[in-house]
């Protein structure tokens, strides 16, 4: 008999919905404290450039002014943000303050202040001289032969290759073959809360910082060792995020506003504005794309080589490691035989290209799904029988990592998916009828479950139970807004059958907590959720240990049910977790608390294929995204009502990235996008209604079953957009993001 | 410069720099930290209050401008401990993600719903068009401003 699910499937709201609805919510932007001073950047006005002189001296004399950094008093000593985890080996290529500019934006003095408004007067009084250099802002300029060095050693910063088969050979001597160059931009994450930090100085050589992080152990580790810190001196606490979606992922703010404590012995706010949230923390990343495939007569794909060229921006942070991850993105959601991915890093003198929802797989995917709409547009035949002539099915193996892609339902997305949109009476409606052109377009995708194959990949976590049978689970987790506390507290119920209001979730704290290895690579459901399943069997099993002294019986006889152990077969003869704490304590003289450290075991497939259908104004150029859905293999969905609104903000995420959203510079390397006047996320007039279809499969090794879904969901949006923008038009348009100058000069 | 305004019915009498903007006053001198800024220039909603009957952005309103003026902010909604109904329904429909920008979405519907009790979808939407919301795609948010208005 399968025991119905009293908590995981069920919907519920994020667990700090109630202060969050009353604005009770503190944030890391809301802490104060009486010795607080306020730190603000200069960030640098020019792209390129040798700092001949910096005076501080006028900003030094205004009152209220502490004291001011620049690179001639501040450590030459270099880092990078994305250092994660002990032992990683990152090339350290950023200062703390530079003394050469590498882009509009570039950090070059830090003041600290008695108030906000005493440090904002104090930016205006540096004076600073720049020896200008030639400024590269596309990756081709950066190339070339002229090209000045961004940094030492050239602006090719690294190339990597990731072959299976025979791909180039075979392309060259097939008949039938295609080939598509395809970018995608520079991207803003957006999230609402604009970055920032709050740092505790204590006395001798302490310091707490607090942040809203996807890994307070990453900010530990760099701060720590950047600053020559002991770790157990540093505690990083993770506050309430704001919305991240990878943009907090690197530890930037959190070293400045320390390395400022730590010099001027007091407590430090930084808060970036907007425009440094967009231009000086880091960006999705931009990547140009040449895809060539093979095909048989049976529409078969059985070689694909791709080039392609990631731009880094001017500092390296991940953007090597990025290459690689989207090349290996690759090999999950088709199956083609010979398979050959070369990608070039390189330096530019624009904003730095980091961490990003879906990290490589979004520009991967578009590529691949243009050109796979173009290859069946070509070979005559629909969209989804060419699809399902190449995706990968269950249990296949990643001819890559040889590991297995797990019970992977792409094919079921996409058929249920289709039929669910209407797809095929939809795209009878395609074409241009007076003004307006009615497209469909559809892109499938798939992302990963955690780090496992890669690197390290593991959770710590302590379950307790109290002498009142409420349950506390220690853990160095982080919510990034999206319910991962709630979803804890769900696993933790339906193991131990208590009633949900009994379960606290903490999250990271670097002096706290057990570690984690934090919020990447979509690790955190099922990686972290199976180490709260794991933990909660473990002390579920002490439970009934302490129950069997109680009864003195042996606990095979025992049985738990709404918060209370029982004898099988004789429920009146009972006790209360509670109770049982008490004792346990009193009497054993033993607490109940379990704790457990759970490393990843595999790495399958999560998929979705999304269906959109668009309204092209051809006068205007403008596009609406009439109608969407996006259909997803979640494995199984442990909150249903989130799981539904990660899908959804992932969409309007998409649809900006593939019509509206860019970070533009001129030739000269200034910024064109410095606010949300320029930089145009998707508001609630502009959004259709998402519909979602949650498939549920089951059969992989997260809890209960579960599988990644938040980073995927945009995956296949800026495809699925631009194949239906291509369809309404008979064009063939493979730049994102498509404006309306774009689609203007497409149409004339 | 001295300024008498009313935040969520308590008057206050205060000597504030009039280069200040209301965001500031309200979270610094107030310490009311429930409204928040997000972009600094109105664009994305996150700071909205309601100033005389109507949704504003804090970050565009001087301190001088708010002389004389009755204010309303998201700590003012709560009424003897019980949630606004607007606030209920954001927590019920799973509205709230991240929680960044809920303040001012709620603030945005309470003006819409005082002005229109039963708006359609479309005024619904008109209502938050200057509310940024980057965790969602407005559904449940359309959802939850929907079930507490009178349109049901």
């Amino acid at each position: 008999m399968i025991k119905k699910n009293r908590y995981i499937g069920r919907t519920y709201p994020i667990q700090d919905a109630v202060t969050k609805a009353c604005g009770e919510q503190i944030y890391a932007g809301d802490m104060k404290s009486p010795r607080m001073l306020y730190a603000k950047i200069l960030f640098s006005t020019v792209a390129h450039a040798h700092i001949r002189s910096i005076d501080t001296s006028k900003a030094e004399k205004l009152e209220g002014v502490v004291k001011i950094f620049t690179h001639a008093n501040s450590p030459a000593k270099k880092f990078n943000s994305y250092h994660f985890f002990a032992g990683q080996e990152l090339k350290e290529d950023e200062r703390l303050f530079t003394d050469k500019v590498r882009f509009v934006g570039d950090r070059v003095a830090g003041i600290v202040a008695e108030t906000e408004v005493v440090a904002e007067k104090a930016l205006k009084l540096i004076e600073i001289e720049y020896d200008e250099l030639p400024v590269a802002v596309s990756t081709t300029q950066a190339l070339h032969d002229d090209g000045e060095c961004i940094h030492e050693g050239g602006n090719l910063i690294d190339t990597k290759e990731l072959n299976v088969g025979q791909a180039t050979e075979i392309i060259a001597k097939s008949f039938l073959k295609f080939k598509d160059t395809i970018s995608t931009q520079k991207v803003h994450h957006g999230a609402m809360e604009p970055h920032v930090c709050f740092v505790r100085y204590e006395m001798p050589d302490e310091m707490s910082i607090y942040t809203p992080c996807q890994s307070a152990f990453a900010v530990r580790n760099v701060v720590a060792q950047f600053l020559g810190m002991n770790y157990c001196s540093l505690r990083v606490v993770k506050t309430t995020m704001g919305g991240s979606f990878g943009g907090k992922q690197h530890v930037i703010l959190e070293l400045i506003a320390a390395f400022l404590a730590k010099e001027t012995r007091s407590d430090i706010r930084l808060c970036y504005s907007r425009t440094d949230s967009i231009l000086s923390t880091i960006t999705g990343t931009a990547m140009e794309m040449e895809m060539e495939s093979a095909v048989d007569e049976n529409g078969k794909i059985f070689a694909t080589q791709v080039n392609a060229i990631v731009d880094a921006g001017s500092y390296l942070a991940n953007s090597v490691d990025l290459s690689i991850a989207a090349g290996k993105k690759l090999f999950r959601t088709y199956d083609i035989p010979n398979l050959s991915y070369k990608a070039k890093t390189v330096y530019t003198n624009t904003p730095t290209a980091g961490g990003f929802r879906g990290w490589g797989a979004p520009q991967i995917t578009t590529g691949f799904e243009l050109h796979v709409e173009n290859m069946a547009r070509k070979l005559g035949m629909d969209s989804i029988s060419f699809r399902l002539k190449n995706l990968v099915k269950p249990y296949d193996e990643e001819r890559l990592g040889r590991f297995s892609l797990g019970n992977a339902r792409i094919r079921e997305c996409l058929t249920l998916g289709a039929e669910a949109f209407n797809w095929s009476e939809k795209k009878k409606k395609s074409g241009k009828k007076g003004r307006y052109a009615r497209g469909a377009g559809l892109a499938c995708g798939g992302h990963v479950n955690g780090f496992y194959g890669k690197i390290q990949d593991c959770s710590s976590m302590i379950l307790k139970m109290n002498e009142d049978g409420s349950f506390i689970l220690n853990t160095g987790s982080h919510d990034q807004g999206c319910g991962t506390v709630r979803s804890f507290m769900q696993i933790v119920a339906e193991v131990l059958d208590v009633d949900i209001d009994m379960v606290k979730v903490l999250e990271a704290d670097t002096q706290r907590s057990p570690y984690d290895t934090g919020t990447f690579a979509s690790r955190v459901t099922y990686v972290s959720g199976k180490c709260a399943y794991n933990v909660s069997l473990k002390l579920r099993d002490q439970i009934l240990e302490t129950a069997a002294k109680y009864f003195n019986r042996p606990k095979t006889y025992m049985a738990i049910k709404g918060g209370r152990v029982y004898l099988k077969g004789d429920p009146e003869n009972q006790i209360g977790f509670g109770r049982l704490a008490a004792l346990s304590q009193s009497v054993y003289e033993n607490e109940i608390i379990a704790l457990e450290t759970y490393s990843n075991v595999s790495n399958p497939g999560a998929y979705a294929a999304h269906f959109a259908e668009v309204e092209v104004d051809t006068q205007t150029g403008l596009v609406r995204v009439v109608d969407y859905l996006a259909s997803h293999d979640v494995g199984k969905a442990i909150n249903r009502g989130m799981v539904e609104a990660q899908i959804q903000g992932g969409v309007q995420m998409g649809i900006g990235y593939a019509l509206t959203e860019e970070i533009k510079t001129d030739a000269a390397g200034n910024p064109k996008s410095t606010n949300f006047s320029s930089y145009h996320l998707i508001n609630a007039p502009d959004m259709p209604d998402v519909k979602t279809l949650i498939l549920e499969f089951g059969g992989d090794d997260g809890p209960f079953g579960a599988k990644s879904v938040g980073e995927l969901a945009i995956v296949p949006v800026i495809a699925a957009v631009m194949n239906a923008v291509n369809d309404a038009l008979g064009t063939h348009l493979c730049h994102a993001p498509l404006t309306p100058e774009k689609i203007i000069a497409a149409i004339h | 410069m001295k300024l008498n305004f009313v935040v969520n019915t308590k008057k206050y009498n205060l000597d504030i720099n009039p280069a200040l903007r209301l965001l500031d006053v309200l979270r610094d001198h107030l310490n009311m930290t429930g409204t928040k800024e997000g972009c600094g220039e109105g664009e994305c909603g996150a700071c909205t209050v309601i100033m005389n009957g109507k949704a504003v952005n804090s970050c565009l309103v001087m301190a001088s401008q708010i002389n004389g003026k009755e204010i309303q902010t998201i700590e003012g909604l709560r009424k003897n401990g019980e949630m606004d109904l607007l606030q209920e329904k954001f927590v019920e429909h799973g509205a709230i993600q991240c929680g960044f920008c809920t303040s001012g979405m709620i603030m945005s519907s309470k003006a819409l719903l005082t002005e229109n009790p039963s708006p359609d979808d479309e005024a619904i939407k008109q209502g938050i068009e200057g509310n940024l919301c980057r965790c969602s795609g407005y559904v449940q948010i359309l959802n939850a401003v929907k079930d507490a208005s009178s349109a049901k």
